[in-house]
Protein backbone atom coordinates (compact mmCIF):
# COMPACT_ATOMS: atom_id res chain seq x y z
CA UNK A 1 0.00 0.00 0.00
CA UNK A 2 1.38 3.42 -0.66
CA UNK A 3 0.59 6.32 1.68
CA UNK A 4 -2.72 7.77 -0.46
CA UNK A 5 -4.10 4.36 -0.73
CA UNK A 6 -3.14 4.42 3.02
CA UNK A 7 -4.62 7.54 4.10
CA UNK A 8 -7.74 7.21 2.04
CA UNK A 9 -8.70 3.89 4.06
CA UNK A 10 -8.43 5.86 7.32
CA UNK A 11 -12.22 6.62 7.72
CA UNK A 12 -12.56 2.74 7.47
CA UNK A 13 -9.90 1.86 8.93
CA UNK A 14 -10.93 4.10 12.32
CA UNK A 15 -14.65 2.62 12.11
CA UNK A 16 -13.65 -0.51 11.77
CA UNK A 17 -14.87 -1.47 8.51
CA UNK A 18 -11.60 -2.73 6.71
CA UNK A 19 -11.28 -6.32 6.22
CA UNK A 20 -8.83 -8.01 8.78
CA UNK A 21 -5.85 -8.03 6.08
CA UNK A 22 -6.07 -4.53 4.73
CA UNK A 23 -6.16 -3.26 8.55
CA UNK A 24 -3.34 -5.03 8.93
CA UNK A 25 -1.53 -3.54 5.74
CA UNK A 26 -2.50 0.11 7.20
CA UNK A 27 -0.83 -1.16 10.98
CA UNK A 28 2.60 -2.06 9.19
CA UNK A 29 2.34 1.08 6.88
CA UNK A 30 1.78 3.15 9.74
CA UNK A 31 4.83 1.82 11.95
CA UNK A 32 7.18 2.87 9.16
CA UNK A 33 6.00 6.04 7.18
CA UNK A 34 6.26 9.19 9.26
CA UNK A 35 3.90 11.26 6.98
CA UNK A 36 0.94 8.96 7.46
CA UNK A 37 1.78 8.58 11.03
CA UNK A 38 1.54 12.45 11.29
CA UNK A 39 -1.69 12.31 8.97
CA UNK A 40 -3.49 9.67 11.53
CA UNK A 41 -2.67 11.28 14.35
CA UNK A 42 -3.98 14.75 12.61
CA UNK A 43 -7.51 12.96 11.46
CA UNK A 44 -7.63 11.13 14.93
CA UNK A 45 -7.48 14.65 16.90
CA UNK A 46 -9.97 16.28 14.51
CA UNK A 47 -12.45 13.42 14.98
CA UNK A 48 -11.85 13.50 18.36
CA UNK A 49 -12.96 17.10 18.79
CA UNK A 50 -15.69 17.09 15.91
CA UNK A 51 -17.17 14.06 18.36
CA UNK A 52 -16.94 16.16 21.65
CA UNK A 53 -19.45 18.76 19.71
CA UNK A 54 -22.20 18.50 22.23
CA UNK A 55 -25.89 17.48 21.34
CA UNK A 56 -27.86 20.51 20.95
CA UNK A 57 -31.03 21.21 22.67
CA UNK A 58 -33.90 22.77 21.11
CA UNK A 59 -35.98 25.19 23.03
CA UNK A 60 -39.54 24.58 24.34
CA UNK A 61 -40.81 27.00 21.54
CA UNK A 62 -40.08 23.88 18.95
CA UNK A 63 -42.68 21.85 20.88
CA UNK A 64 -45.30 24.65 21.45
CA UNK A 65 -45.04 25.85 17.65
CA UNK A 66 -45.44 21.98 16.24
CA UNK A 67 -48.30 20.98 18.28
CA UNK A 68 -50.26 24.23 17.68
CA UNK A 69 -49.69 23.41 13.80
CA UNK A 70 -50.51 19.81 14.21
CA UNK A 71 -54.05 21.16 16.18
CA UNK A 72 -54.35 23.66 13.16
CA UNK A 73 -54.21 20.59 10.62
CA UNK A 74 -56.54 18.27 12.82
CA UNK A 75 -59.18 20.48 12.69
CA UNK A 76 -58.98 21.05 9.62
CA UNK A 77 -59.44 17.50 8.86
CA UNK A 78 -62.93 17.31 11.15
CA UNK A 79 -64.14 20.28 9.73
CA UNK A 80 -66.00 19.12 6.49
CA UNK A 81 -64.72 21.08 3.25
CA UNK A 82 -67.59 22.65 1.59
CA UNK A 83 -67.28 20.16 -1.34
CA UNK A 84 -67.97 17.31 0.97
CA UNK A 85 -70.93 18.64 2.24
CA UNK A 86 -72.35 19.04 -1.05
CA UNK A 87 -70.98 15.52 -2.04
CA UNK A 88 -73.43 14.37 1.25
CA UNK A 89 -76.57 16.56 -0.08
CA UNK A 90 -76.28 14.78 -3.59
CA UNK A 91 -75.75 11.18 -1.80
CA UNK A 92 -79.32 12.09 0.05
CA UNK A 93 -80.91 13.37 -2.84
CA UNK A 94 -80.34 9.96 -4.17
CA UNK A 95 -81.25 8.11 -1.49
CA UNK A 96 -84.19 9.88 -1.11
CA UNK A 97 -85.32 8.51 -4.96
CA UNK A 98 -84.42 5.07 -5.01
CA UNK A 99 -86.69 2.35 -2.53
CA UNK A 100 -84.67 0.89 0.33
CA UNK A 101 -86.20 -2.40 0.27
CA UNK A 102 -85.26 -5.03 -2.15
CA UNK A 103 -88.89 -6.20 -3.45
CA UNK A 104 -89.13 -2.14 -4.15
CA UNK A 105 -85.86 -1.73 -6.22
CA UNK A 106 -86.15 -5.19 -7.99
CA UNK A 107 -89.72 -3.79 -8.86
CA UNK A 108 -88.08 -0.56 -10.24
CA UNK A 109 -85.56 -1.92 -11.75
CA UNK A 110 -87.95 -4.08 -13.69
CA UNK A 111 -90.28 -1.50 -14.90
CA UNK A 112 -87.79 0.85 -15.84
CA UNK A 113 -86.10 -2.08 -18.50
CA UNK A 114 -89.24 -3.14 -19.88
CA UNK A 115 -90.50 0.71 -20.02
CA UNK A 116 -86.74 1.44 -22.11
CA UNK A 117 -87.49 -1.61 -24.42
CA UNK A 118 -90.36 -0.96 -25.36
CA UNK A 119 -89.65 3.35 -25.92
CA UNK A 120 -86.07 1.88 -27.97
CA UNK A 121 -88.65 -0.19 -29.61
CA UNK A 122 -91.18 2.47 -30.71
CA UNK A 123 -88.81 5.24 -31.64
CA UNK A 124 -84.89 4.20 -32.34
CA UNK A 125 -85.33 2.24 -35.16
CA UNK A 126 -82.51 2.31 -37.62
CA UNK A 127 -83.34 3.86 -40.57
CA UNK A 128 -81.60 1.63 -43.20
CA UNK A 129 -81.03 3.71 -46.67
CA UNK A 130 -82.66 2.17 -49.54
CA UNK A 131 -80.93 1.33 -53.00
CA UNK A 132 -84.08 3.78 -54.50
CA UNK A 133 -82.77 6.35 -52.13
CA UNK A 134 -79.21 6.60 -53.32
CA UNK A 135 -78.80 9.62 -56.24
CA UNK A 136 -77.54 8.77 -59.42
CA UNK A 137 -73.89 10.07 -59.23
CA UNK A 138 -73.91 7.87 -55.99
CA UNK A 139 -75.26 4.66 -58.02
CA UNK A 140 -72.37 4.68 -60.62
CA UNK A 141 -69.99 4.62 -58.59
CA UNK A 142 -71.61 1.84 -56.75
CA UNK A 143 -71.24 0.04 -60.29
CA UNK A 144 -67.94 0.91 -60.80
CA UNK A 145 -66.76 0.20 -57.29
CA UNK A 146 -68.58 -3.26 -57.82
CA UNK A 147 -67.03 -3.49 -61.49
CA UNK A 148 -63.73 -3.20 -59.49
CA UNK A 149 -63.93 -6.12 -57.72
CA UNK A 150 -65.32 -8.08 -60.16
CA UNK A 151 -62.42 -7.72 -61.72
CA UNK A 152 -60.15 -8.07 -58.38
CA UNK A 153 -62.05 -11.28 -58.09
CA UNK A 154 -61.54 -13.07 -60.99
CA UNK A 155 -57.67 -11.69 -61.11
CA UNK A 156 -57.33 -13.61 -57.48
CA UNK A 157 -59.46 -16.63 -59.01
CA UNK A 158 -57.35 -17.00 -61.85
CA UNK A 159 -53.67 -16.44 -59.85
CA UNK A 160 -54.99 -19.21 -57.39
CA UNK A 161 -55.69 -21.26 -60.55
CA UNK A 162 -52.44 -20.83 -61.46
CA UNK A 163 -51.26 -22.42 -58.68
CA UNK A 164 -52.28 -25.34 -59.31
CA UNK A 165 -50.52 -28.39 -62.16
CA UNK A 166 -51.38 -28.06 -65.99
CA UNK A 167 -53.16 -30.76 -66.07
CA UNK A 168 -55.79 -30.28 -63.47
CA UNK A 169 -56.36 -26.56 -65.22
CA UNK A 170 -57.20 -28.89 -68.38
CA UNK A 171 -59.68 -31.09 -66.69
CA UNK A 172 -61.46 -28.05 -65.32
CA UNK A 173 -61.74 -26.42 -68.89
CA UNK A 174 -62.77 -30.03 -69.90
CA UNK A 175 -65.84 -29.54 -67.19
CA UNK A 176 -66.56 -26.27 -68.59
CA UNK A 177 -66.52 -27.67 -71.78
CA UNK A 178 -68.89 -30.16 -70.73
CA UNK A 179 -71.41 -27.33 -69.68
CA UNK A 180 -73.03 -25.99 -71.95
CA UNK A 181 -75.07 -23.02 -70.94
CA UNK A 182 -71.45 -20.98 -69.34
CA UNK A 183 -72.12 -17.98 -67.96
CA UNK A 184 -70.14 -14.70 -67.81
CA UNK A 185 -68.29 -15.32 -65.16
CA UNK A 186 -67.31 -18.68 -67.01
CA UNK A 187 -66.09 -17.29 -69.69
CA UNK A 188 -64.55 -14.77 -68.56
CA UNK A 189 -62.23 -17.23 -66.62
CA UNK A 190 -61.55 -18.89 -70.26
CA UNK A 191 -60.09 -16.14 -71.94
CA UNK A 192 -58.26 -14.98 -69.05
CA UNK A 193 -56.67 -18.72 -69.52
CA UNK A 194 -56.13 -18.23 -73.22
CA UNK A 195 -54.62 -14.84 -72.20
CA UNK A 196 -52.05 -15.95 -69.53
CA UNK A 197 -51.82 -19.37 -68.96
CA UNK A 198 -47.84 -20.08 -69.46
CA UNK A 199 -48.92 -23.43 -70.96
CA UNK A 200 -49.51 -23.78 -75.17
CA UNK A 201 -51.61 -26.62 -74.32
CA UNK A 202 -53.94 -25.16 -72.05
CA UNK A 203 -54.28 -22.11 -73.89
CA UNK A 204 -55.25 -24.01 -77.06
CA UNK A 205 -57.65 -26.13 -74.75
CA UNK A 206 -59.03 -22.93 -73.62
CA UNK A 207 -60.09 -21.86 -77.16
CA UNK A 208 -61.23 -25.08 -78.04
CA UNK A 209 -63.48 -24.59 -75.24
CA UNK A 210 -64.70 -20.68 -76.85
CA UNK A 211 -65.78 -22.31 -80.06
CA UNK A 212 -68.72 -23.39 -78.78
CA UNK A 213 -69.34 -19.63 -77.42
CA UNK A 214 -68.08 -17.71 -80.64
CA UNK A 215 -71.32 -15.97 -81.22
CA UNK A 216 -70.45 -14.38 -78.11
CA UNK A 217 -68.73 -10.51 -78.49
CA UNK A 218 -67.34 -11.17 -74.98
CA UNK A 219 -65.08 -14.50 -76.56
CA UNK A 220 -64.62 -12.73 -79.64
CA UNK A 221 -63.18 -9.55 -77.79
CA UNK A 222 -61.21 -11.70 -75.19
CA UNK A 223 -59.81 -13.56 -78.13
CA UNK A 224 -58.92 -10.65 -80.51
CA UNK A 225 -57.33 -8.44 -77.67
CA UNK A 226 -54.97 -12.25 -76.44
CA UNK A 227 -53.77 -12.28 -80.12
CA UNK A 228 -51.18 -9.41 -79.59
CA UNK A 229 -49.53 -10.89 -77.07
CA UNK A 230 -49.51 -14.68 -77.47
CA UNK A 231 -46.01 -15.91 -78.63
CA UNK A 232 -47.02 -19.47 -79.88
CA UNK A 233 -47.50 -19.91 -83.67
CA UNK A 234 -49.48 -22.80 -82.74
CA UNK A 235 -51.65 -20.90 -80.76
CA UNK A 236 -51.41 -17.74 -82.94
CA UNK A 237 -52.72 -19.97 -85.82
CA UNK A 238 -55.80 -21.19 -84.12
CA UNK A 239 -56.45 -17.73 -82.72
CA UNK A 240 -56.76 -16.70 -86.48
CA UNK A 241 -58.71 -19.73 -87.67
CA UNK A 242 -60.77 -18.73 -84.84
CA UNK A 243 -61.37 -15.24 -85.63
CA UNK A 244 -61.56 -16.18 -89.48
CA UNK A 245 -64.54 -18.56 -88.78
CA UNK A 246 -66.59 -16.26 -86.90
CA UNK A 247 -65.78 -13.18 -89.34
CA UNK A 248 -64.86 -10.45 -87.09
CA UNK A 249 -63.85 -7.34 -88.95
CA UNK A 250 -62.75 -5.93 -86.13
CA UNK A 251 -59.41 -8.87 -86.08
CA UNK A 252 -58.32 -6.85 -89.62
CA UNK A 253 -55.96 -4.50 -88.06
CA UNK A 254 -54.56 -6.86 -85.36
CA UNK A 255 -53.75 -9.51 -88.71
CA UNK A 256 -52.18 -6.14 -90.69
CA UNK A 257 -49.71 -5.99 -87.62
CA UNK A 258 -48.47 -9.58 -87.84
CA UNK A 259 -48.43 -9.63 -91.83
CA UNK A 260 -45.68 -6.43 -91.06
CA UNK A 261 -44.11 -8.12 -88.12
CA UNK A 262 -40.96 -9.70 -89.09
CA UNK A 263 -40.19 -11.50 -85.82
CA UNK A 264 -43.78 -13.88 -86.38
CA UNK A 265 -43.43 -16.93 -87.95
CA UNK A 266 -43.75 -17.14 -91.66
CA UNK A 267 -46.79 -19.58 -91.38
CA UNK A 268 -48.36 -17.47 -89.23
CA UNK A 269 -47.88 -14.31 -91.20
CA UNK A 270 -49.19 -16.25 -94.26
CA UNK A 271 -52.36 -17.74 -92.31
CA UNK A 272 -52.76 -14.06 -90.99
CA UNK A 273 -52.90 -12.56 -94.53
CA UNK A 274 -54.76 -15.19 -95.95
CA UNK A 275 -57.56 -14.99 -93.67
CA UNK A 276 -57.49 -10.83 -94.49
CA UNK A 277 -58.43 -11.63 -97.78
CA UNK A 278 -61.36 -13.74 -95.80
CA UNK A 279 -62.48 -10.71 -94.06
CA UNK B 1 -17.23 5.59 14.15
CA UNK B 2 -18.01 7.29 18.04
CA UNK B 3 -21.88 6.99 18.82
CA UNK B 4 -23.38 10.20 19.59
CA UNK B 5 -25.07 10.65 22.76
CA UNK B 6 -28.73 12.25 22.94
CA UNK B 7 -28.86 12.62 18.79
CA UNK B 8 -28.80 8.79 18.04
CA UNK B 9 -32.49 7.99 17.26
CA UNK B 10 -32.96 5.45 19.78
CA UNK B 11 -36.38 3.40 19.15
CA UNK B 12 -37.36 0.31 21.09
CA UNK B 13 -38.00 -2.26 19.00
CA UNK B 14 -41.40 -3.06 20.59
CA UNK B 15 -42.56 0.08 19.82
CA UNK B 16 -43.93 1.04 17.03
CA UNK B 17 -41.48 1.73 14.28
CA UNK B 18 -40.87 4.59 12.64
CA UNK B 19 -42.09 3.19 9.38
CA UNK B 20 -45.52 2.25 10.88
CA UNK B 21 -45.93 5.37 12.31
CA UNK B 22 -45.91 7.40 8.78
CA UNK B 23 -48.11 4.48 6.97
CA UNK B 24 -50.96 5.76 9.59
CA UNK B 25 -50.19 9.51 9.20
CA UNK B 26 -50.15 9.09 5.10
CA UNK B 27 -53.39 7.04 6.10
CA UNK B 28 -55.21 10.46 7.86
CA UNK B 29 -54.01 9.73 11.42
CA UNK B 30 -52.85 12.96 11.27
CA UNK B 31 -52.16 12.76 15.24
CA UNK B 32 -49.64 10.10 14.89
CA UNK B 33 -47.04 12.72 13.48
CA UNK B 34 -46.85 13.88 17.16
CA UNK B 35 -44.87 10.78 17.75
CA UNK B 36 -42.40 10.79 14.98
CA UNK B 37 -41.54 14.45 16.21
CA UNK B 38 -40.76 13.26 19.55
CA UNK B 39 -38.33 10.69 17.88
CA UNK B 40 -36.83 12.68 15.35
CA UNK B 41 -36.91 16.66 16.67
CA UNK B 42 -33.87 16.94 18.74
CA UNK B 43 -31.79 14.63 15.82
CA UNK B 44 -33.32 16.96 13.34
CA UNK B 45 -32.58 20.67 15.29
CA UNK B 46 -28.77 18.90 15.53
CA UNK B 47 -28.17 19.09 11.75
CA UNK B 48 -30.07 22.35 11.16
CA UNK B 49 -27.85 23.97 13.63
CA UNK B 50 -24.23 22.32 12.55
CA UNK B 51 -25.37 23.16 9.18
CA UNK B 52 -26.69 26.67 9.88
CA UNK B 53 -25.43 27.74 13.12
CA UNK B 54 -28.37 29.87 13.83
CA UNK B 55 -30.38 28.22 16.88
CA UNK B 56 -33.99 29.87 15.96
CA UNK B 57 -33.68 29.37 12.07
CA UNK B 58 -32.96 25.50 13.19
CA UNK B 59 -36.04 25.48 15.46
CA UNK B 60 -38.13 27.08 12.27
CA UNK B 61 -36.41 24.68 9.65
CA UNK B 62 -37.51 21.76 11.55
CA UNK B 63 -41.03 22.46 12.11
CA UNK B 64 -40.85 23.26 8.13
CA UNK B 65 -40.24 19.57 7.58
CA UNK B 66 -42.64 18.81 9.72
CA UNK B 67 -45.04 21.07 7.59
CA UNK B 68 -43.52 19.21 4.36
CA UNK B 69 -44.34 15.67 5.96
CA UNK B 70 -48.29 16.34 6.49
CA UNK B 71 -47.85 18.35 3.07
CA UNK B 72 -46.21 15.19 0.88
CA UNK B 73 -47.80 12.69 3.23
CA UNK B 74 -49.12 10.71 -0.05
CA UNK B 75 -45.69 10.83 -1.50
CA UNK B 76 -43.94 8.21 1.15
CA UNK B 77 -43.69 5.00 -0.01
CA UNK B 78 -43.83 1.78 1.57
CA UNK B 79 -40.81 0.34 1.04
CA UNK B 80 -38.53 3.50 1.90
CA UNK B 81 -37.10 4.14 5.02
CA UNK B 82 -38.34 6.65 7.44
CA UNK B 83 -35.22 8.17 8.16
CA UNK B 84 -33.90 8.22 5.12
CA UNK B 85 -36.87 10.32 3.80
CA UNK B 86 -36.98 12.87 6.31
CA UNK B 87 -33.23 13.74 5.88
CA UNK B 88 -33.89 13.81 2.55
CA UNK B 89 -36.67 16.20 2.82
CA UNK B 90 -34.70 18.49 5.76
CA UNK B 91 -31.81 18.68 3.17
CA UNK B 92 -34.01 19.84 1.07
CA UNK B 93 -35.44 22.42 3.61
CA UNK B 94 -31.68 23.34 4.21
CA UNK B 95 -31.42 23.86 0.74
CA UNK B 96 -33.90 26.26 0.17
CA UNK B 97 -32.83 28.32 3.64
CA UNK B 98 -29.06 28.70 1.73
CA UNK B 99 -30.90 29.72 -1.63
CA UNK B 100 -33.10 32.24 0.07
CA UNK B 101 -30.01 33.48 2.48
CA UNK B 102 -27.22 33.16 -0.07
CA UNK B 103 -26.46 36.65 1.33
CA UNK B 104 -25.97 36.17 5.12
CA UNK B 105 -23.04 33.73 5.57
CA UNK B 106 -23.03 30.80 7.89
CA UNK B 107 -22.25 31.96 11.20
CA UNK B 108 -18.66 30.99 12.09
CA UNK B 109 -19.25 31.83 15.77
CA UNK B 110 -20.36 28.83 17.86
CA UNK B 111 -23.89 29.84 19.26
CA UNK B 112 -24.57 31.47 22.60
CA UNK B 113 -24.53 28.62 25.83
CA UNK B 114 -23.21 26.42 23.43
CA UNK B 115 -20.70 24.83 25.62
CA UNK B 116 -21.28 23.90 29.00
CA UNK B 117 -18.54 23.13 31.00
CA UNK B 118 -17.94 19.10 30.98
CA UNK B 119 -18.69 18.01 35.17
CA UNK B 120 -15.65 15.54 34.63
CA UNK B 121 -13.39 17.88 33.89
CA UNK B 122 -10.51 17.80 36.21
CA UNK B 123 -9.30 21.56 35.84
CA UNK B 124 -10.48 24.82 35.32
CA UNK B 125 -7.63 25.45 33.13
CA UNK B 126 -8.38 22.42 31.19
CA UNK B 127 -12.28 22.64 31.23
CA UNK B 128 -11.25 26.72 29.43
CA UNK B 129 -8.74 24.98 26.98
CA UNK B 130 -11.57 22.36 25.70
CA UNK B 131 -14.05 24.70 24.98
CA UNK B 132 -11.79 26.54 23.45
CA UNK B 133 -10.74 23.90 20.96
CA UNK B 134 -15.01 22.63 20.48
CA UNK B 135 -15.45 26.76 19.40
CA UNK B 136 -12.18 26.27 16.78
CA UNK B 137 -14.09 22.68 15.55
CA UNK B 138 -17.46 24.56 15.44
CA UNK B 139 -15.99 27.19 13.50
CA UNK B 140 -13.85 24.89 11.47
CA UNK B 141 -17.15 23.23 10.80
CA UNK B 142 -18.66 25.81 10.00
CA UNK B 143 -16.02 27.17 7.02
CA UNK B 144 -16.88 24.08 5.54
CA UNK B 145 -18.95 24.01 2.31
CA UNK B 146 -22.54 23.17 2.55
CA UNK B 147 -22.25 19.25 1.17
CA UNK B 148 -19.14 18.33 3.46
CA UNK B 149 -21.07 20.09 6.82
CA UNK B 150 -23.92 17.65 5.41
CA UNK B 151 -21.67 14.57 5.35
CA UNK B 152 -20.10 14.92 8.29
CA UNK B 153 -22.91 15.89 10.23
CA UNK B 154 -25.13 13.15 9.55
CA UNK B 155 -22.24 10.28 9.40
CA UNK B 156 -20.81 11.42 12.91
CA UNK B 157 -23.61 12.53 14.70
CA UNK B 158 -26.52 10.95 13.34
CA UNK B 159 -25.10 7.55 12.46
CA UNK B 160 -26.01 7.69 9.03
CA UNK B 161 -24.38 4.63 7.10
CA UNK B 162 -22.54 4.83 3.84
CA UNK B 163 -25.17 3.08 2.05
CA UNK B 164 -27.76 5.35 2.98
CA UNK B 165 -25.62 8.23 2.40
CA UNK B 166 -25.24 7.36 -1.15
CA UNK B 167 -28.71 7.14 -1.16
CA UNK B 168 -29.32 10.50 0.15
CA UNK B 169 -26.35 12.26 -1.83
CA UNK B 170 -27.45 9.94 -5.17
CA UNK B 171 -24.08 8.78 -5.82
CA UNK B 172 -22.02 5.01 -4.63
CA UNK B 173 -20.46 4.15 -1.20
CA UNK B 174 -17.67 4.19 -3.18
CA UNK B 175 -17.86 8.19 -4.08
CA UNK B 176 -19.26 8.77 -0.26
CA UNK B 177 -16.04 7.81 1.47
CA UNK B 178 -14.10 9.81 -1.31
CA UNK B 179 -15.93 12.69 -0.25
CA UNK B 180 -16.01 11.61 3.08
CA UNK B 181 -12.32 11.55 3.17
CA UNK B 182 -12.05 14.88 1.74
CA UNK B 183 -14.33 16.96 4.15
CA UNK B 184 -12.50 15.46 6.93
CA UNK B 185 -9.28 16.37 5.08
CA UNK B 186 -10.56 19.80 4.82
CA UNK B 187 -12.14 19.84 8.31
CA UNK B 188 -8.40 18.84 10.01
CA UNK B 189 -6.69 21.00 7.96
CA UNK B 190 -9.35 24.12 8.82
CA UNK B 191 -9.55 23.11 12.30
CA UNK B 192 -5.57 23.32 12.89
CA UNK B 193 -5.03 26.62 10.68
CA UNK B 194 -7.25 28.02 13.10
CA UNK B 195 -5.45 26.72 16.36
CA UNK B 196 -2.22 28.16 14.70
CA UNK B 197 -3.94 31.89 14.61
CA UNK B 198 -4.94 31.05 17.89
CA UNK B 199 -1.42 29.80 19.00
CA UNK B 200 -0.10 33.36 17.13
Amino acid sequence: MNCQRVQETFVDYQAGTLSAAESAAVREHLKICLTCQREWAGLQETLLQLDRLPPEEPSERLRTNFYAMLDTHLRQAREPSPFALMHNRLDRFFENLVPTRPALQFALSTVLLVAGVIVGARYLQPAAPTPQAADPATKSQLAELQQKFDSMSQLVAYSLAQQQPANTRLQQIAATLAHGDADAKTLAGLVSTLAFDPSTNVRLSALEALYAHADRPLVRQGVLASLPRENSPLVQLAMIDFLTSVRDRDAAPAFEALTRDAAIDIAVRDAAQRALVQL
Amino acid sequence: MVESTEETIAVDPVETTDHDLMLAVRAGEIARLGDLFERYHRPLYGFFVRLTGQRTASEDLVQLVFYRILKYRHTYRDEGKFSAWIYHLARKVAADHFRKNAHAPVSLNEPDDLHEVPDHAPHAAEQAAQADDLALMHRALGALPLEQRELLTLHRFHNVHHEELARLFDCSVGAVKVRMHRALGALREHYFKLRQERAA
